[in-house]
């Protein structure tokens, strides 16, 4: 039998619905690895372990029974810790949300739990999740399960989701993505990492850092996983004003395996040159890979990658402001020195700023609709650099040395801004064995072609199958 | 002062219209991430916007 921690969602929910295992033994068996492991990988800053085992043994008696069973049945999960969950402590990474207990789950928490997954815990994050390093100084920095004695960045800012999932501490993780915060950790860490179309998942119960750049998604080891959470937790919420009313597709009868005659478009210029020689290599090989399986594959630039930074530094900086105004008058000295500096410099980015910068998002997201007019995917490395030491502040890209904040959100950024699907997906490994990340970016509400092009590259390759030797 | 530039005057003067009561030691920590910002923000300026208007999410159809 595999090892329970090492079982995919998709399979554990498998050998639960055929009584091969117990909900309770696939539970135990990822709170005994979050017990052995979390004080050295600190991906968890709560842990539900009574609640978890309550919920576990409730849903051994359904099977038991024979009760109907929904797609994620007795299968464990864990939320980056912004989801609000209803008697369990939601912190956003803070001190200042130290103590606060929501009365209700999350939109997305209520989804997952009536599709039958349970709750194992709260994950680690950036405070408030404003930081792609994922660094916390208040619940310890979450660790790099790769980083083979060197501490590493999980990358952020889902850090814990990363870390968790990367080390078999959950079989699947939900992060939060507003400039790159999924698909970052997920390329650091070597898991997949879905950001979904924004309004295609609730953000209601979730907080915010910049609303109109918040996306919510699946963090998991493999593609299918992937589209059985999107599955589950997708489709319109009245509580969630931007949330869509499109149908929700069944993703995981989806991924037939079958590339043939995908138009895939690698996007040229700065997201090639931009990358470190290892990194572009990697994500080349991926092409010709897709390639190989029927794939017309060709290359193609944006446009208007220039006004990215720029229009994103002013509209999050805004918005992060508009929601912390309140505490950063009156409780400043609970942040972390370097995110209250970051927040407050939103006071002087004016009205007329944030809309002009809104308004070029409208080109970015022409632009990037214009090079999938004729193609079907963008395929793109998820980040420039593989996982840098946790006190590397300059690491070198392909065109030079640049800050490593810059430097990780440089890539996904530009699909917060257009609200494109984007997939990371694990594509190679360096030199000195950290995974390095690829993202697929489809059109519009179109996850069914991303998943089903990451599923197809997964069933081509094994870099998602490797796991990191933990002491 | 350069386009560039930002003096503490101009600082704390933005700072209390935002209703923040910021010391001047917290203001001189922030010039240089604000004068930063604001450079890369001079981009937005000179894009030819059109027609443009600001759009957040795609509409369901």
């Amino acid at each position: 039998m595999v090892d329970l921690h090492w079982a995919s969602m998709s399979e554990l929910a498998r050998m639960i619905a055929t009584k091969t295992v117990s909900p309770v033994e696939v539970v135990r068996a990822h709170l005994d690895r979050i017990a052995s492991l979390d004080g050295q990988l600190r991906a968890y800053i709560t842990v539900c372990e009574d609640a978890a085992l309550q919920a576990a043994r409730a849903a051994e008696a359904a099977v038991v029974s024979g009760q109907p069973l929904g797609p994620l049945h007795g299968v464990p999960y864990a939320l980056k810790d912004l989801y609000d969950t209803a008697g369990v402590r939601t912190t956003g990474g803070s001190r200042i949300l130290a103590e606060r207990v929501p009365a209700r789950d999350a939109t997305v928490a209520q989804r997952l739990g009536a599709a039958g997954a349970i709750l194992l815990g709260k994950l680690n994050m950036a405070e408030f999740a404003y930081g792609p390093e994922g660094l916390n100084p208040h619940y310890g920095h979450a660790r790099n399960p790769w980083d083979g004695g060197v501490h590493r960045l999980a990358g952020g800012s889902s850090s814990g989701a990363g870390a968790a999932v990367a080390a078999g501490l959950a079989a699947g993780a939900l992060g939060s993505d507003t400039g790159g915060s999924i698909r970052i950790p997920a390329s650091l860490c070597g898991i997949t990492g879905l950001k979904p179309t924004y309004g295609r998942v609730s953000r209601a119960g979730v907080l915010p850092l910049a609303w109109s750049l918040d996306h919510v998604g699946p963090m998991t080891r493999t593609a299918v996983d992937c589209a059985l959470m999107l599955g589950a937790m997708a489709g319109y919420d009245a509580a969630d004003a931007s949330s869509s009313v499109l149908p929700v597709p069944d993703y995981v009868a989806a991924l037939t395996g079958e590339i043939k005659g995908l138009r895939v478009g690698l996007l040229g210029g700065v997201f090639l040159d931009g990358a470190a020689p290892g990194v572009r290599a990697a994500v080349r090989a991926a092409a010709a890979t897709l390639a190989s399986a029927g794939a017309a594959v060709d290359e193609v630039r944006l446009e208007r990658t220039d006004l990215v930074a720029a229009a994103a530094t002013a509209i999050v900086g805004a918005e992060a402001l508009a929601y912390h105004g309140e505490w950063l008058r009156t409780r400043a000295a609970e942040y972390d020195p370097a995110i209250a500096r970051r927040l407050r410099v939103g006071a002087f980015i004016g009205g007329a700023q944030y809309v002009r910068a809104q308004r070029v998002r409208a080109l970015v997201r022409e632009d990037v609709d214009a090079a999938l007019a004729r193609r079907d995917v963008l395929l793109a490395p998820g980040t420039p650099i593989a996982a840098p030491a946790l006190d590397e502040r300059q690491p070198m890209l392909g065109d030079g040395p640049a800050d490593v904040r810059a430097a990780l959100i440089r890539f996904t950024r530009p699909f917060n801004l257009s609200g494109h699907p984007a997939c990371a997906v694990p594509c190679g490994f360096t030199a000195a064995g950290l995974p390095i990340g690829m993202q697929l970016v489809g059109r519009p509400f179109d996850e069914v072609t991303v998943l089903r092009a990451a599923d197809a590259f997964q069933r081509l390759t094994d870099f998602h199958a490797r796991r990191p030797v933990l002491a | 002062m350069t386009a560039d530039t930002v003096d503490l005057d101009t600082l704390r003067r933005v700072a209390c219209l935002a209703g923040f009561a910021w010391t001047d030691t917290e203001l001189d920590d922030l010039r240089p991430l604000v004068e930063e910002t604001q450079h890369l923000l001079r981009a937005l300026d000179t894009v030819p916007l059109g027609d443009a208007e600001p759009v957040t999410q795609y509409r369901a159809v």
